[in-house]
């Protein structure tokens, strides 16, 4: 399966140890969903339950396709934010 | 990559998050400044120092070790680290005999608080898939080779408990100050992906 993958991410992570963020959007939208569930918007919970929802969703797909997953965890993320974000109204 | 199952927007993920940005300022729901203000504090200030910080206290201060593997979220508030995601912490400590390994099958749980926001491979399908059904196979690629007689436990953090490893003390540092040991843990050591190594004389 993704042996190959890992042993890349393993690669990177060594040429950057404390590299969270990938792209400066990244760290955006993690901001922006923790500032709105500490003002009370969402639980982080909630938000949680949409980024598990993301995840299983591309997993199937990996699984299925034998995809890499290089770096999309904030593609997720993001998905989940917006969606949370149209349930609660919070969107227009 | 594409193969997108969704298709609700064609827009690149920075002018999303641009747009998402600026409208929720304008709603009044959104204080950009603070935005930044979080930014700077888990790219900079919340990291994996802190926990290296409590390990380096556990392997000096016999009676702080047994607080933190009694209670971890009380102990290292103790040094003044809580906040968002890291309630109900749990600390395992690696023996000779027992090797422990932390992964987040479903997402991304981690001890922010301790370690900061998860690197890269933490949240890959690789990992994920694997630390569970192979530990041992993902262990050693990251170079970490065990002896078959050491027991692997694997922790799959949820959003109630999250863990900390408290990884073993290496032989040669007996000398080295609490400040010292700090530098030498390392985040990959207290997930479980590697041993903290003596620093070379």
């Amino acid at each position: 399966m993704s042996d190959a993958a890992l042993n890349e991410l393993i690669a990177a992570a060594r040429l950057d140890r404390d590299h969270v963020f990938s792209a400066p959007w990244e760290a955006r939208a993690f901001a922006i969903a923790l500032q709105l569930s500490q003002a009370g918007h969402f639980t982080w919970d909630e938000f949680r339950d949409r980024l598990i929802a993301e995840v299983r969703a591309s997993d199937r797909i990996r699984a299925r396709d034998g995809t890499s997953d290089h770096g999309e965890y904030y593609d997720h993320f993001l998905h989940a934010l917006e969606r949370l974000l149209e349930e609660k109204g919070l969107a227009h | 990559m594409s193969g997108d199952h969704h298709n609700t927007d064609d827009s690149g993920p920075a002018a999303r998050v641009k747009a998402l940005e600026a409208l929720l300022t304008e709603k009044g729901l959104l204080n950009p400044a603070a935005i930044d203000a979080i930014v700077d504090t888990y790219e900079t200030r919340v990291g994996p120092r802190n926990g290296a910080r409590v390990v380096a206290k556990a392997w000096t201060d016999p009676a702080y070790r047994k607080r933190l593997l009694a209670d971890a979220t009380s102990a290292v508030a103790e040094l003044g680290f809580a906040g968002p995601e890291g309630g109900h912490l749990v600390a395992v400590e690696n023996t000779d005999r027992i090797h422990n390994l932390v992964v987040c099958t479903l997402c991304s749980c981690y001890p922010w608080p301790v370690l900061g926001l998860p690197p890269v491979w933490y949240k890959s399908f690789a990992y994920r898939s694997r630390a569970v059904s192979d530990p041992r196979g993902v262990l050693e690629d990251f170079g970490l080779e065990l002896s078959r007689d050491v027991e692997i436990r694997v922790w799959d953090s949820s959003a109630e408990i999250r863990y900390l490893v408290i990884p073993q003390r290496p032989k040669g540092t007996a000398k080295m100050s609490e400040g010292e040991l700090a530098a030498i843990v390392t985040r990959d050591s207290m997930v479980g992906v590697a041993k903290v190594e003596a620093p070379r004389v």
